[in-house]
């Protein structure tokens, strides 16, 4: 099934814009803003997620919600990539119970403020009762604040799980054009796109999609409602999957509309629901002598950008 | 399992210990066991524990590996001293207050290092109240760390005696996911269930979608409950995929009362040799 190897040009897809509606930059380096940069990822969202093991108090949620709008932002801002984030409780953490109780009490600080344009990731996990109460209560919070929601399907008995998070979302009146569902292959996608909800595809190595088969994927559903995304984080994956795929669909023959809908024109389109998304705001010029509290990201009178190509750091 | 049984493996376990200790690390334990404020010393302990025990592969007698063997603990012969001495501490700890001894067991694994996560659900069958330690047991299987996931899931009999259906159907799939040793799962076939069955049959169909193969292993968590909607799903397998996957599908049929699969299994004379001649057994998917 594995295709061989083969390099990744850049140059098949120089010039076009991508958004990429699901990264966890918080895991991730400067070196992949700056390749993200290059590889011409003009903005992306960064969903609340887990941080490989769980919080065991109220502070450090607020702590970690607090830097998705704060200094992650900022030090996106850096790289000339416009930071979103979507906030939510993440369904693991969701069956401890005493402490989630306490994080649906912080979460409307936090779901109003600018730059938020979701509830997110939400959903399922190993799909208990626990995870079900918190999806709920989340999605009510959505309803109240009108705003998307981004689904997370669980890896575990994805398709089952699938199914019941669209059908609770449906329970409580939530409309499925406000609602992207990620995570999908090819035994989810067709019921999510037939029930009217968003689809997401992550393109994550060796675990969830491989993007020749989000080639196939789009191909067979056309493009309307679906998006491509990296959801890099703390494990093997790849912050630059949204252009990459691009440029495999650009070299399967797939046509330009199609790819800038999959890659770059979806998300925002339904992300935009929030009112916090604006895309006029993605070509903000990069303003270097910007701090943040006081911090900046260059240390010492660091220049932002280093030459990757030098074998001399100097 | 019953008390006496678990006392007696408690017994085993303290002469292993005591035989691979040296004896400063010997009276720094029994001055734990004699100290009257055993809660409040119990993290300290707990914690420090390699400094004084080493981390080196324990030895074990003959005659001490015949017992445990016979009690059905016999893997713990390839743990290492601080895993072991840990569990016996937390084996001897209970002193009656129930609701003390959750609370001091609980910290340690709230702020448990990997090494000490281990040894804390590799206890998990010696602890007392074994019922309030079922929360904490499907958390484990949350985590993303393969050491604590396998102490959970591999020669751990206190997950199947304990968690409910959707936990335990959580542990085996998750099994499968992480790729552990799937065989290696106390009371596998006792607790298989339907809704598993469905579960790994929706699982299988994801991994064909996705051009991977599917574990030999999961098909006989499926063969008991084969229906016509299951049948569908193993005609698939017996079509389109490679030989292993055929043949333990073969067997999971050979192990079901669904007539129709057994007849459709007689139309592959291959399948159908190996089935007569009794080669095929599912020890024989191992890796």
């Amino acid at each position: 099934m594995m295709g061989a190897p083969e390099a990744f040009d850049i140059s098949t897809v120089k010039g076009m814009k991508f958004f990429d509606p699901h990264v966890h930059m918080t895991s991730r380096t400067t070196d992949d803003y700056q390749a993200m940069a290059d590889a011409g990822i003009v903005a992306l969202i960064e969903p609340a997620f887990w941080l490989g093991q769980p919080r065991t108090g109220l502070d450090s949620f607020r702590d970690y919600y607090s830097s998705l709008i704060g200094w992650e932002r900022f030090r996106s801002s850096q790289f000339g990539i416009k930071h979103y984030c979507t906030i939510g409780l993440n369904s693991r953490e969701a069956n401890n119970e005493s402490l989630a109780e306490q994080v649906m009490e912080i979460l409307p600080l936090f779901v109003y403020k600018e730059g938020v344009v979701g509830i997110g990731e939400i959903g399922f996990d190993d799909q208990t009762a626990a995870e079900e109460k918190y999806y709920r209560l989340q999605l009510e919070l959505a309803k109240e604040a009108g705003m998307p929601v981004q689904v997370h399907t669980p890896h575990r008995d994805k398709k089952k799980g699938t199914q019941r998070s669209m059908d609770i979302a449906l329970e409580h009146g939530l409309d499925p054009y406000h609602i992207i569902i990620d995570h999908n292959n090819e035994e989810t996608v067709k019921e999510v796109l037939d029930r009217g909800f968003w689809a997401a595809f992550t393109i994550y190595p060796f675990t969830k999609m491989g993007n020749e088969r989000m080639v196939e994927i789009v191909k067979q559903y056309g493009a309307e409602r679906i998006m491509v995304n990296s959801a890099a984080d703390w494990g093997i994956s790849d912050p630059l999957a949204v252009p990459k795929t691009a440029a495999l669909m650009k070299m399967r023959g797939l046509s330009d509309q199609d790819i800038e809908l999959v890659t770059y024109r979806n998300a925002i389109t339904a992300f935009a629901q929030s009112g916090q998304l604006d895309e006029a705001d993605f070509n903000a010029q990069i303003d270097l002598t910007e701090k943040f509290e006081g911090n900046t990201i260059l240390r010492g009178g660091q220049q932002p950008r280093t030459d990757k190509s030098s074998i001399i750091i100097s | 399992m019953r008390d006496d049984h678990i006392r007696a493996v408690k017994e085993i376990i303290g002469a292993i210990v005591k035989n691979n200790i040296n004896l400063v690390a010997e009276k720094w334990l029994e001055d734990f066991i004699l100290a009257t404020d055993q809660p409040a010393q119990l993290a300290k302990v707990f914690v420090m524990l390699p400094r004084k025990t080493g981390k080196l592969p324990i030895a074990i007698t003959d005659d001490q590996q015949e017992a445990l063997q016979a009690a059905g603990f016999s893997y713990i012969r390839n743990w290492t001293i601080d895993r072991l001495a840990r569990v016996w501490l937390l084996a001897g700890f209970d002193q009656g207050d129930k609701e003390l001894f959750f609370s001091t067991i609980n910290r340690l694994f709230l702020s448990a290092e990997v090494n000490e996560a281990v040894a804390l659900y590799s206890a998990l069958p010696f602890l007392s109240h074994p019922e309030i330690w079922e929360k904490r047991c499907a958390e484990g299987i949350r985590s993303n760390i393969g050491s604590v996931l396998e102490a959970i899931m591999e020669n751990n009999p206190y997950p199947a005696a304990h968690l409910d259906e959707a936990a335990w159907n959580q542990l085996v799939l998750k099994a499968f996911f992480t790729e552990k040793n799937i065989s290696l799962i106390a009371g596998l076939d006792q607790r298989a269930n339907l809704q598993l069955a469905l579960t790994l049959v929706d699982y299988a169909k994801e991994r064909w979608a996705a051009g991977r193969e599917v574990h030999p292993q999961l098909w006989r968590l499926v063969g008991k409950f084969t229906n016509a909607e299951i049948f569908e799903t193993l005609k698939t397998g017996l079509q389109h995929y490679n030989q292993i996957e055929q043949r333990a599908i073969a067997l999971a049929i050979s192990e079901s009362g669904y007539q129709p699969a057994k007849d459709y299994i007689s139309t592959f004379p291959e399948l159908k040799l190996a089935l007569a001649d009794g080669s095929l057994n599912w020890n024989s998917f191992n890796p």
